[in-house]
């Protein structure tokens, strides 16, 4: 078995008469920050959706911690932390009832860890989830996503539309991710620079299909030095 | 389009223009029904099941209007905020002109209604209706429900409590000046006033709506909610996590409903005086069966939109990602819409128990049921009494899961399709009946061979369960020894059911074999083993 946490081969996926993945094969190795981009519609959703088991891989296969998350979503999901650009929690419940429902289904929920959290992103714990503005939302879903410890920890355009405080409290969120040993995380994003300061590993998606994969200092080198941003574009073809 | 006037028609017109389209086709199917079936002097015979062919689209027509023209479909219904679409507030036009042409639209598609309506009625039925009032009230109704669906609230949850109780007294004054006989300029002047006013209200809530403001009268439920903050104790597991999730989100939409309308449905029993037998009886039925009339509507509610789905419906990432098996989810949702029937029966008994007492009307039904008891005995009596009212409860518990499972299915066109055939069948059915009952032969044939309906309902059954139990078996998402013991359980209800059917009416004129498929009918299996099914093809599409 490899020791690969995610290891995706040959996966395609169709919608109709798009082709939103293609033949995508990716493997990618425990404790390393991977950095997932591409334009709008590249593909890199569907990706991620693949990988939480959202989506049934119709040719190829996908393994998350050697395991298929389809068949097996209890053993997969207990060990990813989430989160979404779209960042779907119920705005009828409060922020403590969304700890109290979040912790019942992870083992090893870190209550001091949550109150820490909790505290740190300044959430009021008998606010509507409703109520909060779209930055605070974003924090309540990163404490629910962080609180267990998950082992991968997965984010969809974590800092879209959210302001530079916000985007900070996420990329600090990834930091203590990182340092906790051996615990991976893979986000994917249109700011760039938010990738070059934290990815250990980019992989850019055009069209379902990958581009390059590589680490982020071999390709700077091989690029002259340029930025992350233009190596994008010469290779993406426009930005983000 | 140069005007707001053409914008407002184009946003409500274009989208629906495929409804107007078929509504159209249906009327023109409707007027040639005389000529091309009775011939032009002949007159419609109205049955009470023919009647439903025009009343039932028309009433369709007017709620569907309703809801479009006070974009009642646009939002949360109970929400604090007005349902009047925001993005409309920042078009470059006065707050009156927002709260006029949906007001002008509606207005109008409502006199258009009620004109087709009482045509119809006059050609080719024969009835000779008023022409007037029953217009301006539709409009009235509507512009009533505008300026309450539009108007911001204080309390979440007000807007329904307000629009039901003002309109249900409108309707109210409105039958008891039908009752004692006011003449249709008496009708008007009382109704036509009012649309004036409403615009005005409209107006007045709208610019309200439109400058963000949202009272907040909710001290009490905070102070509240920062006391039940204090005192959260951790779920035992995440299936009772999932099952406070679901109760939560959906549980107590049903009970809630049902408590709201059955007070005026109750309430008649003081209003007219309870008169006749019957007419408590009546009452007693409609009580009854509100809560699975109304598990129809909430079953809509039982699924949530899903922003990643193509499809309005399906299970959201939210759900869809938490460590839990399908089985669970779906176990959740089976036992929420358990609780939400029993509360929902509850909430059922005790109006009935308190409207019959204070009312008087318990002793009709007090004397009767000493009457049966006496004819059947004490025991079957009480036995008969368990079995309606256990399958009152079983079928709002259905009907729950039955919104459910069509909804799980996550394709939109399954459930728009499932409601069409449910307004069918409901149209079809009173005209089969009627049709049914006028014709000895098909009497005679009924008489002989009606057992062959449950047989063959059974076989479909039977067909059904197997078929799923081989996909959840080849699913893996039951292991095949919980397929094999839910089998047996199944089969023990049913034998059970077949022995009180049995005693209960052993009779010569019925064959026990036909005990037995009502039973098999009558407990529920296909539905309830095809959900996890589709929740797992929900979850990863």
């Amino acid at each position: 078995m490899s020791d690969a946490v995610i290891d995706i081969e040959n996966l395609t996926r169709r919608f109709g008469a798009k082709t939103a993945l293609n033949a995508v094969s990716l493997s990618l190795p425990r404790g390393a920050v991977y950095g997932l981009v591409g334009a709008n519609g590249a593909g890199k959703t569907t990706l991620i959706k693949h990988i939480l088991g959202l989506l049934r891989a119709e040719s190829g296969s996908v393994r998350i911690f050697g395991l298929d998350p389809v068949a097996d979503p209890v053993a997969v999901l207990s060990r990813i932390g989430y989160l979404s650009e779209e960042n779907d929690l119920p705005g009828w419940m409060r922020v403590d009832e969304l700890i109290r429902y979040s912790r019942a289904f992870y083992k090893n929920w870190d209550d001091a860890y949550a109150e820490e959290l909790r505290q740190a992103f300044t959430l009021d714990p008998s606010a509507k989830i409703k109520t909060l503005s779209k930055g605070q939302k974003s924090r309540a879903g990163l404490l629910v996503a962080l609180a267990y410890r998950p082992e991968l920890l997965v984010l969809d355009e974590p800092s879209s539309g959210l302001d530079p405080i916000v985007r900070r409290d996420i990329l600090g969120a990834v930091m203590r991710t990182i340092a906790d040993e051996g615990r991976t995380v893979l986000f994917s994003s249109h700011l760039l620079d938010e990738v070059e300061q934290v990815a250990d590993h980019v992989t850019m998606i055009r069209q379902g299909t990958i581009v390059m994969s590589a680490p982020l200092d071999e390709i700077k080198a091989s690029h002259s030095g340029r930025t992350l941003d233009e190596i994008f574009v010469s290779h993406v073809g426009s930005h983000t | 389009m140069r005007s707001a006037a053409a914008a407002f028609a184009w946003e409500f017109g274009w989208p629906r223009r495929w409804l107007f389209v078929a509504l159209g086709l249906y009327l023109v199917a409707l007027g040639l029904l005389k000529p091309v079936f009775l011939g032009s002097g002949a007159t419609l015979d109205l049955g009470d099941g023919y009647v439903a062919f025009g009343t039932v689209p028309f009433s369709f027509t007017f709620m569907y209007f309703i809801a479009v023209f006070s974009f009642g479909l646009n939002g949360d219904l109970a929400a604090r905020q007005s349902i009047y679409p925001a993005r409309l507030f920042t078009l470059p036009v006065s707050s009156a002109e927002l709260a006029r042409w949906p007001m002008v639209y509606g207005l109008t598609a409502m006199a258009m209604l009620w004109i087709i309506a009482s045509l119809a009625a006059r050609w080719p039925m024969g009835l000779d209706l008023p022409l007037v009032w029953p217009g301006v009230m539709l409009g009235v109704v509507l512009a009533w429900t505008q300026v309450f669906m539009w108007m911001p609230y204080g309390f979440r949850g007000l807007r329904v409590v307000l629009a039901v109780s003002v309109l249900i007294t409108l309707d109210t004054l409105v039958i008891l000046a039908i009752e004692y006989k006011l003449s249709e300029a008496a009708l008007v002047a009382f109704l036509a006033p009012q649309l004036p006013l409403a615009y005005y209200c409209a107006c007045l809530v709208v610019a309200r709506a439109r400058r963000g403001v949202v009272p907040d009268w909710s001290v009490f439920s905070r102070t509240r909610a920062r006391e039940a903050a204090r005192s959260l104790s951790p779920f035992r597991s995440a299936a009772a996590a999932q099952l406070w999730f679901e109760w939560r989100r959906n549980g107590r939409s049903l009970p809630v409903l049902v408590a709201m309308v059955l007070p005026f449905e109750l309430g008649t029993l003081f209003i007219t005086g309870f008169g006749s037998t019957s007419y408590v009886f009546e009452v007693l039925i409609v009580a009854l069966f509100m809560p699975i009339l109304m598990a129809g509507f909430t079953a809509a509610t039982v699924n949530k939109a899903n922003p990643f789905a193509r499809d309005a419906y399906g299970v959201t990432p939210f759900t869809a990602t938490k460590p839990i098996t399908t089985t669970a989810l779906i176990a959740a949702k089976l036992k929420m819409a358990m609780w939400s029937t029993f509360a929902a029966w509850i909430v059922v008994l005790a109006f009935i128990a308190i409207g019959f007492s204070w009312s008087g009307a318990d002793a009709v039904l007090i004397e009767r049921w000493h009457s049966f008891a006496d004819q059947v005995g004490l025991p079957r009596a009480i036995v008969a009494a368990g079995l309606i009212l256990g399958g009152l409860m079983l079928g709002t518990w259905l009907m729950l899961v039955q919104g459910m499972f069509i909804g799980l299915t996550g394709r939109e066109w399954l459930i728009k399709t499932s409601g069409f055939v449910w307004l069918v069948f409901f149209m079809a059915l009173g005209p089969t009946l009627e049709a049914i009952s006028e014709s000895t032969d098909a009497l005679r044939w009924l008489w002989d061979n009606w057992t062959i309906f449950p047989a063959i309902l059974v076989l479909l059954k039977m067909i059904a369960a197997i078929a799923i139990a081989r996909r959840l078996s080849h699913s893996g998402l039951i292991s095949d020894r919980a397929i094999v013991a839910g089998a047996a359980g199944w089969a023990a209800v049913v034998f059970v059911l077949y022995g009180v059917f049995v005693w209960w009416a052993d009779t010569l004129l019925l064959p026990r074999h036909v005990f037995l498929l009502i039973a098999i009918l009558a407990v529920p299996l296909v539905r309830i083993s095809a959900a996890p099914l589709a929740l797992d093809w929900n979850r990863h599409r």
